[in-house]
């Protein structure tokens, strides 16, 4: 059939659907928002050794609770490396055998990306570890914003279109 | 369906239609390509202090993947340098015709077997698997670059118009069949002023411009029935068509993607491989795993060798089986009476939406983590320790760094809305809408491993 | 056809210009200034390492690093050292009173063969070269043969001994063990059993004669002292010998195999060798001063260490053999 009728069918439904669009956005917003029940855990001061080597962090990720004191102790394995707190907005430089610390409070939740703040090589911008700072809500926000998409999508809109379009039946949906 | 010719206002069609703006902004492009590729063979080896890395790959590689392409579709192509001095070659001039076109040298027609995206999807395949020296080594990308401008002009003298361009490109691959998303196109307005006129002088040519320089019949691009994929918005018709019968249109996102373009399989393999890269790409430059890095950088090494196997075997392979199989099941679940292949085809137009966005996402990850890199190095784009514009202090500074991967899942979302609903479309086209449930299934999960790469 | 002729010079001029411009400006470049590229000893080291200058006159280099950051520093001198980071070139002006080789090295740990990265500058004047040579290194007026076996492995003390303890005790050493020329040409065990002789000693236990001599260790240094030595092991010595003296140090665990025989290492091929563990009292209580200096201006010809003879001023070597002894005694109160 022709787009052109297609299309404007479309936005004929999804005028007469406009009424109950309003609960899809409101759980959108609610996976979005909402606050996310998460374990409380009592901070505390926590010391994390990483080796930095071209072109890897060791360990790549590290794991802290929110509000946890944390000290980084860096350590270079082959040449001068940084590292860089995506969000935090801090860095610190290790030349091999001289350990550098970098402390501060693990006051953001979610997950951030550490990178090599000095130029050590080729790969040096894609030297990148991870810092995950309690549960990672954004990942299952989106993870439910997702589902909630193909829900919207293959279960919402075909039942309440089909209710609302009775007199456009070649709407086969 | 909503258009807006833009060929409306005086200023734009002037803008386009006379040849020195665009003449002067090539002529600027190729000046930057030709410094891009300078910098790189006589600058620093330091990637991130030189201008062919950074302007490449993080400036203007920004600028096409989360500007161009999404809202001005293949317009880069219409600036782009690489075709330039072969073009001026096989026309015998810089500006426009200044032969009798009964007098040009007749090219021969690209072998019929190429005639397709095969050998592009070869290419970005190819560049796919040293990327991580390409992006990285100033000296590697200058000589990618000059290769391909010396192909091109190869080409151009032995076969007719861009036959590197529509055929051959890496970049032009994709950027074309993502073009089918962008709200521009060039279509005729009146078909029946095109079916009347004989001499067909946007394909031919004038002494008013060229045949159009991308092989396809401007006279047939038909708004709603033709997509953008081939047009290359070089205006060249605009300046041959003897009756004013071209607009330039403004149009709803996505229009081309609709269920009765099907998408050919070289194409449909163009997504898969887009889709498949991007999965990967993300992966090894933005995932913590560093031997996976080391592997894909040590050309030659057995690591490498394993990286090269796992990425072929990723995006020729696995996608477009498990899609075809997808396919195969939705086919079970609702029957139509077409081939496999039909099947297959149809509903790999649905991936195209979630491969910008998975593109686009990408790039915000390594775009507002390097942009920073972009001021020192337009003041000192050798690292030769030059100051232009008193920015080689400039330090390194991620931008965004907090806000990047909420938008990622965004985007992310968005083009799973996007694909999910064009599938819908599609099986709907198809009177099959159960169909949809196999192929959103695999939609979803292609969306969450994304997310999961992104942001976990 | 006036219009094409306009358009290619457009277009000649707008592709050509930029690049053209840039290479005209670097060719005409004829300002003196010496450009020297620093890589990685594996991938070239120095480029260029032999330089040339005259007394007197401004030596202008530019110094740029082709790959991961390094520093210039130069030996011998107050000179202090310069970052030379990837891609982007730092100017420096150096001004030579003398005549001679003067040594540059990079003092930022830049992989194994770090050390490596060493070149010269070769000053000439209207003097010849500086006529008499210096006194020649203690180790060598002693004739110490610093690769004759020292060690004492049946060497082990219950207690690291204490100068704060010692300097109670020590009150009635006899004055001919406190002298500078003593302490740098006698190992700490000498100097206990020679301890050991002196009547004034009798009294004390065998461990109250090891906090004597770490007295009169004591005695021999300072706190400025010891503090510039600390910052030299730090950037020189700790990335093979260890932070803590320990001799497993970021290079020295990786380098070594697990018994610490010698094996092949480094992109030539050199063996290398465990570094000493400076905890070790067998090693170090039997070594003198002198002993170490030899080792620190020689090098380990082949084991890895480096030499610092060219490197180090002769109060720098001191300075970090006294900060050596802080990994044995335990350190004193100001």
């Amino acid at each position: 059939m022709p787009s052109r009728s297609l299309y404007f069918r479309d936005l004929r439904i999804l005028a007469a659907g406009a009424q109950s669009v309003s609960g899809i956005l409101l759980a959108a917003l609610v996976m979005a928002f909402a606050p996310f029940p998460e374990p409380f855990v009592e901070p505390t001061e926590r010391t994390i050794g990483v080796m930095a080597s071209s072109f890897e962090f060791s360990p790549a990720e590290i794991s802290v609770n929110p509000g946890d004191l944390v000290t980084i102790e860096l350590t270079s394995a082959d040449v001068v490396h940084g590292l860089y707190i995506d969000g935090y907005d801090m860095q610190i430089s290790a030349d091999p055998g001289q350990t550098q610390t970098l402390t501060f409070t693990a006051d953001k939740s979610g997950t951030f990306r550490l990178r090599c703040s000095v130029t050590c090589g080729d790969l040096h911008p894609f030297m990148i570890g991870k810092l995950h700072v309690g549960s990672n809500t954004l990942l299952w926000r989106g993870f439910g914003l997702a589902t909630l998409s193909v829900f919207t999508l293959l279960v919402w809109m075909p039942a309440t279109f089909r209710k609302r379009n009775q007199d456009t039946p070649d709407v086969e949906i | 369906m909503l258009k807006y010719n833009l060929l409306q206002h005086t200023w734009i069609k002037t803008l386009t239609t006379n040849r020195w703006p665009l003449l002067i902004a090539r002529a600027v492009a190729l000046g930057g390509f030709v410094f891009a590729i300078l910098a790189g063979i006589i600058g620093t080896p330091v990637g991130n202090h030189n201008f062919a890395i950074v302007a490449v790959w993080i400036a203007w590689w920004a600028a096409l993947m989360l500007v161009i392409v999404p809202f001005l579709g293949r317009s880069w192509c219409a600036v782009c340098p690489i075709p330039m001095p072969g073009e001026w070659l096989q026309n015998g001039a810089v500006l426009g015709p200044i032969q009798d076109k009964n007098k040009r040298k007749k090219f021969r027609r690209f072998p019929k077997i190429f005639r397709n995206i095969w050998l592009q999807n070869v290419a970005f395949t190819l560049l796919a698997l040293f990327s991580a020296v390409i992006l990285t080594r100033p000296s590697v990308t200058a000589w990618v670059l000059l290769g391909m401008i010396l192909i091109a002009a190869g080409l151009s003298l032995v076969y007719e118009r861009r036959a590197f361009c529509r055929h051959l490109c890496p970049v032009g691959g994709f950027i074309g069949l993502y073009s089918q998303l962008a709200p521009v196109e060039l279509r005729v307005i009146d078909t029946q002023v095109c079916k009347a006129h004989t001499e067909k002088s946007c394909y031919q040519g004038s002494e008013n411009g060229f045949g159009c320089p991308w092989n396809i019949y401007p006279g047939g691009m038909i708004s709603g029935k033709s997509v953008n994929t081939n047009c290359g918005l070089c205006m060249e018709c605009l300046r041959t068509c003897d009756y004013d019968n071209i607009a330039l249109n403004l149009r709803a996102f996505g229009a081309d993607i609709q269920p009765q373009n099907k998408i050919k399989l070289d194409e449909a393999y163009k997504a898969f491989i887009m889709l498949g890269s991007a999965l990967v790409y993300s992966a090894v430059m933005l995932g913590p795993w560093g031997s996976l890095k080391n592997a894909a950088y040590q050309v030659g090494t057995l690591p490498w060798f394993g990286y090269a196997v796992a990425l072929l075997a990723f995006t020729w392979v696995l996608l477009p089986v498990s899609f075809y199989l997808i396919t195969q099941i939705a086919n079970r679940l609702n029957p139509t009476s077409q081939s496999p292949r039909q099947n297959f085809e149809a509903y790999a137009s649905a991936l195209l939406p979630l491969g910008l966005a998975a593109w686009v996402a990408f790039s915000f990850s390594f775009v507002f983590a390097n942009i920073s890199y972009l001021w020192p190095v337009l003041s000192d784009p050798f690292g030769w320790g030059w100051n232009l514009f008193q920015t080689a202090g400039v330090a390194w500074t991620p931008i965004f760094s907090s806000q990047v991967p909420a938008l990622q899942v965004l985007v992310l979302i968005g083009g799973l809305i996007w694909s999910g609903n064009t599938t819908q479309k599609i099986a709907i086209d198809r009177n099959a809408s159960r169909q949809t449930w196999p192929v959103m299934a695999f939609i979803f999960a292609v969306t969450l491993l994304l997310i999961w790469l992104f942001v976990a | 056809m006036k219009k094409e002729i306009l358009a290619r010079l457009v277009v000649l001029v707008l592709v050509s210009g930029m690049g053209l411009s840039a290479l005209v400006f670097r060719i005409g470049d004829n300002s003196g200034i010496v450009e020297v590229h620093a890589a990685m000893p594996e991938k070239g080291g120095w480029l260029t390492d032999s330089i040339e200058a005259q007394v007197g006159e401004p030596l202008v280099l530019s110094l740029v690093s082709d790959d991961v950051v390094h520093s210039f520093a130069l030996g011998q001198s107050d000179f202090e050292p310069v970052d030379v980071l990837p891609g982007v070139p730092t100017e420096i002006t150096l001004t030579f009173d003398e005549p001679g080789p003067y040594t540059f090295y990079c003092t930022r740990w830049c992989g194994a063969d770090h050390w490596r990265m060493r070149g010269t500058i070769t000053v000439t004047g209207d003097e010849p070269f500086s006529k008499d040579l210096p006194d020649p290194p203690l180790y060598l007026q002693l004739g110490i043969d610093i690769d004759d076996p020292h060690e004492n492995h049946d060497l082990v003390l219950d207690e690291q001994p204490s100068a704060l303890r010692g300097s109670v005790l020590g009150l009635t050493t006899p004055s001919e063990f406190l002298t500078q020329a003593y302490y740098r040409s006698h190992s700490p065990h000498q100097v206990w059993d020679e301890l050991r002789k002196v009547p004034s000693t009798s009294e004390l236990s065998e461990s109250q004669i090891w906090d004597v001599v770490a007295w009169v260790w004591a005695q021999n240094t300072n706190s400025t002292k010891l503090a510039e030595g600390e910052a030299l092991y730090q950037r020189d010595c700790a990335a093979c010998h260890g932070v803590d003296g320990d001799g497993e140090g970021i290079f020295g665990a990786e380098e070594i195999s697990g018994d610490g025989t010698p094996h092949e290492a480094g992109f030539d091929g050199h063996t290398i060798e465990a570094p000493t563990s400076f905890q070790d009292a067998g090693q170090m209580l039997t070594a003198s001063p002198a002993l170490l200096q030899g080792k620190i201006i020689r090098g380990g010809m082949g084991t890895g260490m480096p030499s610092w003879g060219l490197i180090y001023t002769e109060e720098q070597t001191w300075n970090l053999v006294d900060y050596l002894w802080t990994f044995q005694f335990q350190k004193s109160q100001e």
